[in-house]
Parts: C-alpha cells; sequence; structure tokens
C-alpha cells in the first residue's frame, strides 16, 4: 500500500528570502494530489522539498518537518540517495540522459547495485510496460533516447522512475512541454498508476487538475490557500482568491 | 561597405595562403622518409628530424597524461561540488590570471626552479615540467566549460533517482561533457606541440643518439626556431620549411582526431 | 552511511587539488613579484627601469627599449590586424553564402592552430627581405615584427569577431531590415552595437596573444638593445629579451632580477587585460 506524504509547518527560503510559508498538506496512500497556482507561487519549491532535491539548491533553507509514511525525512539519520528512491519525481521538460533508452531505465536499479543483465532486462521492460511505452520502443532499446519524440521522452523519464520502485511520484508540470496528444497518454498513464502510488502533481493546466486529481491544493504567493475534493473545489471553492483564480480573475 | 570588408578579407587570405605554399613549396622537396627517422646534422647532407618528433609526441603526451586529469578533477571541484560563491569567484580569477601568463614567463620560472635551484638539466622531463606549468590552467578551463555545459536538469534527474554526487559526475555528467572535453583536449596538445618559447629555456637546444627522460629533449617548434637563428647550414631554410611542414601535418592529425572523436561522442550514431 | 562518508572524502580530495591550484597560481604570481623584488626596492627604483640603457657591463638595466618595443609591436600589430579581421568577420557573418560559413568558421580555427614559430620562419623568409628593400635597412625592424604579429593574430581575431557576430539574434537583423535598413545601416547601427562585449573581448584576446608572443618575434625584430631610432630599426621587446637573456644571469644576479622586472610588467598588463575582460562579461 503507497505511503501517505504529510507536512507540518513546511517553510523554505532561498538566501533568505521566503519562497514557502508554513504549508501542512498530506497526500493519502494511492490518491492524486494536483498543486495548482499562479506562476511562482512555490508549488515547484514544495514538490521539490518532498524529496529533499531543495538541498541541491545553494543558499536554500527547509524548516518544518515532512513525513513519509511515519518517517521524518529530515531527520538527521535519513539517507537521502534512499528517500529519492522511495520518492520519484518527473520534470517539467523531459530530461532523459543523452544514453540509449535501455540505460535510461537502467540507471537508476544499476545505481542501487542491480548487476544481472537478466534482471536489468526484466525491471527495463516492466517499467515500460507501466508507463505505457513498451510497445512502441520494443526491439530499439539501444537507440539514444533522444530520437525519441517529446511525448515519448516524457514518458520514458516516467519510466525511468518506476524502474527503482519508488512509494511516492513527485511531477512538476509533466505535460507543459507536450502536445495535446502526448498529454492525453500521459493523463491516461497518471489515471492508471493511480492507487499504486501516492502521486503528488504539479500544474499549470486546470483541467488537467480537474480531470485526474482526487484532490487539488491551491497555492498563492507561498502559501496553501485551500485544499480539498477536486470536483467539490471546482464548484464550490470556500475561498474567494481561488474562485478568482479558477475564474481567471486573480490578482496577486 | 560589405563589398569592401569582402576585398579587404580576400587580401588576408592570400597573405596566409601564401605562407601556407612557402613551406609547402620550401619543405616538400625535403621531406623524406630518411629526414623523418634519421638525426639533425649541423653540417652536410642527410640530416633528419627522428629524434624531434619522438620528443615533440613523447612531451605533449607526457604533459596531457599529468594535467589532464588533475584539470579534471580541478573543474569538478568547482562545478560538481560547488564551494561558495566567494570561493569560485577567486579561483575564476586565479585561473584566468594564470592562463594570460605568456609562455616564455613560465618557462623562465621553470628555468629558475627546476635548473637554477634544483639542478635538473636541460631535458626531456624538465620541458614536460614547463609544458604541464602551461597546461594546467588550460585543462582546468576546458573542464570548466564542458561541466557548465551539461544541463542542470541532467543532474537533478540522476540526483532525484537516489544517485550521490559522485555517482551523478561518473555516470551522468562525464559521459554528457566528454565530446566536449575531448575537442578541448585536442586543442590544448596543437598548441602544446607548438609550443618553443618555453621549452628553448628548459628541454634545450639539441638530441641525443640515446633517448633518455633525462636526456636533451629538443622538440619540432624548437628546432625550427633554432634551426633558423642560432643553427647555421645553407639548407636551414629548407630544414625548417620541411619541420614546419610535418609538425602542422602532427597537429593537424591531433585536431582531426580529436574532432572525429568528440562529434562522435556528441552524435552517437551518424 | 558509508556512502556520505565516501563522498565526503571524494568532496574533500577535488577541494584539496583546487586549492593547490590557486596555491600555486598565487606561488607563480609571488616568484615574479619576490624575484624582481631588488629592482623595486632600490632608491630611484622607477627612474632606474625606465631609463632607456639596458647595459649589463656597466650595471644599467633601464627596460624602457623593451616596453618601447613591446608597446609599439603590439599596438602597429593591432592597427594591421583589427581592420583585416574585423573585415573577415563580417564577410563571414554576412556575405559567405550559409553553407559555406561554418565551414569558414572551422578553417579559420584550424589556421589559429599554426605554431607561431612558422610565422617566424614566414617572416625570415618574406617579411625581412621586403623591408630590407622598402627601408634600406638590415629589414629586422619593429615593423617586420609587428607585420608577422599582425598576419598570426588574424585568424585567432578573425575567428572571435566571425563568432561574435553570428551570435546577434537573426531577429534583430529582420527587425531592422523590415524597417526599410540597408544591409550597411544594420550593420553598424545594430549588428556592431549588439555583439559590443563580445568584439572587446575579443580585441582583448588579440591583445593579449601580442603581448605575450615570443618566438615569432624575436626571430625577425633584430635584438637590439638599445632604443629604437624608428619603425625601421631593428629592436627588442620584454618576451624576446626574456628570452635571449633568461639562461644569461642567474639567479640572485642583478641581471635576473630585472628580468624578473620584465616578466612582472607583462604580468600586470595581463592583469589588467583580465580585469578588463571581466568587465566586458559584466562580473565586477
Amino acid at each position: 500500500m503507497a505511503p501517505t506524504i504529510r507536512t507540518e509547518h513546511l517553510s523554505v527560503s532561498y538566501h533568505r528570502t521566503p519562497v514557502l510559508h508554513q504549508i501542512s498538506l498530506e497526500a493519502a496512500g494511492g490518491e492524486v494530489l494536483a498543486l495548482i497556482g499562479p506562476s511562482g507561487c512555490g508549488k515547484s519549491t514544495f514538490l521539490r522539498a518532498l524529496n529533499r532535491l531543495v538541498e541541491e539548491t545553494p543558499g536554500a533553507r527547509v524548516e518544518g518537518r515532512v513525513y513519509l509514511g511515519n518517517m521524518n525525512i529530515y531527520a538527521p539519520s535519513v539517507d537521502v540517495t534512499q528517500l529519492r528512491r522511495r520518492v520519484g519525481m518527473v520534470f517539467q521538460a523531459p530530461n532523459p540522459f543523452p544514453f540509449s533508452i535501455f540505460d535510461n531505465v537502467a540507471y537508476g536499479p544499476r545505481l542501487h547495485g542491480v548487476t544481472d543483465a537478466g534482471e536489468l532486462r526484466r525491471i527495463v521492460e516492466r517499467s515500460l510496460q507501466e508507463a505505457a511505452l513498451w510497445d512502441e520502443v520494443r526491439g530499439k532499446l539501444r537507440r539514444p533516447a533522444l530520437t525519441l519524440s517529446g511525448g515519448q521522452q516524457q514518458r520514458l523519464c516516467i519510466a525511468r522512475a518506476l524502474a527503482v520502485d519508488p512509494e511516492v511520484l513527485l511531477l512538476d508540470e509533466p505535460t507543459a512541454a507536450l502536445d495535446p496528444l502526448s498529454t492525453e497518454k500521459i493523463e491516461e498513464l497518471i489515471a492508471n498508476l493511480r492507487g499504486r502510488y501516492t502521486i503528488v502533481m504539479v500544474t499549470h493546466n486546470l483541467r488537467q487538475a480537474a480531470r485526474i486529481s482526487d484532490r487539488t491544493a491551491f497555492f498563492a504567493e507561498g502559501r496553501l490557500v485551500e485544499v480539498g475534493w477536486t470536483r467539490q473545489m471546482f464548484t464550490a471553492p470556500q475561498d474567494p482568491r481561488t474562485e478568482q483564480y479558477l475564474t481567471g480573475r486573480y490578482q496577486p | 561597405m560589405h563589398h569592401l570588408a569582402f576585398f579587404v578579407m580576400l587580401g588576408a587570405v592570400l597573405v596566409m595562403a601564401g605562407l601556407l605554399l612557402d613551406v609547402v613549396r620550401e619543405g616538400l622537396p625535403h621531406l623524406t622518409w630518411q629526414f623523418l627517422t634519421s638525426a639533425p646534422k649541423e653540417r652536410g647532407e642527410g640530416g633528419g628530424i627522428g629524434p624531434e618528433i619522438v620528443n615533440t609526441i613523447v612531451m605533449v603526451g607526457g604533459a596531457m597524461i599529468v594535467t589532464a586529469p588533475l584539470g579534471l578533477l580541478v573543474g569538478m571541484s568547482q562545478v560538481e561540488w560547488r564551494p561558495p560563491h566567494a570561493v569560485v569567484s577567486v579561483f575564476d580569477q586565479v585561473r584566468a590570471t594564470w592562463l594570460s601568463i605568456p609562455s616564455v614567463v613560465l618557462g623562465f620560472l621553470v628555468y629558475r626552479v627546476a635548473i637554477a635551484w634544483w639542478h635538473w638539466p636541460l631535458s626531456v622531463v624538465t620541458g614536460v615540467l614547463a609544458l604541464c606549468v602551461m597546461n594546467w590552467p588550460m585543462m582546468v578551463s576546458v573542464a570548466v566549460t564542458a561541466l557548465r555545459n551539461v544541463p542542470a536538469t541532467y543532474r537533478e534527474a540522476s540526483w532525484a533517482l537516489g544517485a550521490t554526487r559522485s555517482q551523478t559526475v561518473r555516470r551522468v555528467v562525464l559521459p554528457a561533457a566528454l565530446g566536449e572535453l575531448i575537442n578541448g583536449w585536442g586543442w590544448a596538445m596543437a598548441r602544446l606541440a607548438g609550443e618553443s618559447a618555453a621549452l628553448i629555456m628548459t628541454a634545450g637546444l639539441n638530441v641525443s643518439t640515446h633517448w633518455s627522460a633525462w636526456g636533451p629533449g629538443e622538440t619540432l617548434a624548437v628546432y625550427i626556431w633554432y634551426v633558423r637563428t642560432e643553427g647555421y647550414g645553407a639548407r636551414g631554410s629548407g630544414v625548417a620549411a620541411a619541420t614546419a611542414l610535418t609538425l602542422m601535418l602532427l597537429i593537424a592529425l591531433i585536431l582531426w582526431v580529436s574532432g572525429r572523436l568528440s562529434d562522435w561522442r556528441q552524435h552517437p550514431g551518424r | 552511511m558509508r556512502d556520505q562518508q565516501r563522498e565526503k572524502v571524494i568532496q574533500s580530495v577535488t577541494w584539496g587539488l583546487g586549492g593547490i591550484f590557486v596555491l600555486l597560481g598565487f606561488g607563480l604570481m609571488a616568484m615574479v613579484l619576490v624575484g624582481a623584488w631588488p629592482t623595486l626596492a632600490e632608491p630611484h627604483a622607477l627612474a632606474r627601469l625606465l631609463s632607456p640603457t639596458w647595459d649589463p657591463m656597466r650595471d644599467q638595466w633601464g627596460l624602457l627599449p623593451f616596453l618601447l618595443g613591446t608597446a609599439v609591436v603590439t599596438c602597429l600589430a593591432l592597427a594591421i590586424v583589427v581592420p583585416l579581421a574585423l573585415a573577415t568577420g563580417i564577410s563571414i557573418s554576412r556575405m559567405l553564402p550559409w553553407s559555406l560559413r561554418p565551414q569558414a568558421v572551422r578553417l579559420l580555427a584550424a589556421l589559429t592552430a599554426i605554431p607561431s614559430v612558422v610565422f617566424g620562419w614566414w617572416g625570415l623568409e618574406t617579411v625581412v627581405p621586403a623591408v630590407r628593400i622598402l627601408g634600406g635597412q638590415a629589414g629586422f625592424s619593429l615593423l617586420a615584427a609587428a607585420i608577422v604579429l599582425a598576419l598570426m593574430l588574424w585568424p585567432t581575431l578573425g575567428f572571435l569577431f566571425a563568432e561574435a557576430l553570428m551570435k546577434v539574434p537573426r531577429s534583430y537583423v529582420e527587425a531592422s531590415a523590415a524597417l526599410g535598413a540597408s544591409d550597411d545601416q544594420t550593420l553598424v547601427r545594430i549588428l556592431i552595437p549588439s555583439a559590443w562585449p563580445q568584439l572587446m573581448n575579443a580585441f582583448l584576446v588579440a591583445v593579449a596573444r601580442g603581448l605575450g608572443e615570443t618566438v615569432a618575434v624575436q626571430m625577425v625584430i633584430g635584438g637590439q638593445v638599445a632604443m629604437p631610432a624608428g619603425l625601421l630599426s631593428p629592436g627588442a621587446t620584454l618576451t624576446t629579451q626574456l628570452l635571449t637573456d633568461a639562461t644569461l644571469f642567474p639567479p640572485g644576479t642583478r641581471g635576473h632580477a630585472a628580468l624578473d622586472a620584465m616578466a612582472l610588467a607583462l604580468l600586470a598588463a595581463m592583469g589588467l587585460l583580465v580585469r578588463l575582460s571581466a568587465r566586458w562579461q559584466g562580473q565586477p
């Protein structure tokens, strides 16, 4: 069963400039939580705080707690590399490595010590199937990943994330750089992954949030304004700012 | 104005072509197998540049083997294990300043330390030391540029999969940067092969019949200089041209091979 | 946990090497400064260093002939090469057919790899005799050195100018042309101003290479240590004198310190260029 991921009073600042204030938010095991809000509201930073990738940015400071299941991931005893195995991430623009398709997917398992060729092949095939890319790349696994189309590259990145058996998936605007057809495929894929993984997804596309998420959280200016069931929030938002945003009238 | 520019460029091109033609015209008649393999002679007929070719290859290779890894590691220290901003800025200034020091000054310093203080002989080893002092900042710059050109998203994707910094560097960043590194290394080797000022003071102006690392280490570029300034012999100019032609072909070969390797790394499957 | 310890070790090793690199860089500069100290610490140091007489037998170590030689040769070479290189950059980036541009740039880049000693050889073959015929003197001269240096700098500067002009976004050129500007107007009003920082940087690179060049200049300049009488007279520069005298005066002698003073002058000039170039790149 996929674990919940929960933040308590999470604040992040870059070079003493605060970008996130006291966020307390929970994604329940197996659900799809969408994060929406205007550009620069801190959604992406929030996502990067969930796998501690934010710490790789010079000058970043994190306060508060993040629980994966019941483990505080910012506790000093936590091994970051182990944490990131459990929390996979897919980025805004497809970013496959300049290797072959196979080596891209096998990258994570190899890092974590899988060397057996048969085992690697099984993992790669399973991950590509899960990411709905297998049928398109079967027999072409040795081709450079950069020869794939943008949409295929993004599904490859999802397969790469799935190959290390994560429990949580963080998606940072995964369809922002894609055409409508590829977007549809990715959305279908996310719908299929729901239940097996806890998914937190940043999106600029409100319809997308409405289509595929269970719950939605609205961020503005580094604060969590409102969180609730997606259907409820899109039909009857509680906060006036949410309503303004959903109807395109939000002024920060 | 554009047309004027074109004719001015044509003038410069013609002069440069004249230079290249001169080298070929004067050098080609001397360029025999015997010339390429035998030792130089001060007087009479039949001298060659065999030992100089060996010295050039050995010394450039030696300097690269020492400084390429050192430069790569120092470059990684600044790009992959980024120290605070102030440190990087001091580092960049030292690198730029060192890179700007004329090779004759570096040769002079190496001469003072290695030859005057440590009593090393004018030799292949001393020459390699001088080339290393010249080449280290170059290697660091090549590494810094190549590493900075690797998209940050590659690193993020790798970290997000649970890779450590050194795993990311070894498995993602270096493979992605290798094409550019090879290209930079090729240009650095071309520069080292053409160096003469620093080597005149540190590697000496002659060769010995029995090659040794502590023996004198005249290179092709130094030999051209020697033959045309200090040496004598009626055939001086032709011998110098033939040596220049050999050196330029060697440099062209280095650049061609490194360019090919680099292209192949950057666009596999082409 | 073991992973984290290994990471710390690797980081320490690379940082340690980086530290050694920086220390060695400072060490090289310190060596020049310390070596030149005896000439700087004596009374009337500046007046003695700037004196026009270099006469080791009479303990006279004036650097003026070499400072002047370096300044004249470099300035004259730049005066020749800048128009040539600018013309080259403009022709490549604006006039050659599109398909030939990358090849032309690659060709120029390849020419930059020609060793400077080859230019020195060519100077002896061609330039020195030509100056001899024109000027009636020996031919070994500041003028010959400047011409050789100019041809040597041409591929580098032409390459950098072409790159700088080709980096200007096409949309600027198109916008200017769409407003009815002629090619020349677009060049003068749009291309050159937009590429100005890169053009200046390329120029500084050429200055640095010119100041530091040794053998190509040394082979044709004549090596006279007296004050040059004119462009057709032989002379010497800081680098050429350093090359010819380096092994003449052992460390500890006044002559050696004077050579360090020459090196220091070169280093100071280079340091200034590095600072200027950093300013053009928008760094403090």
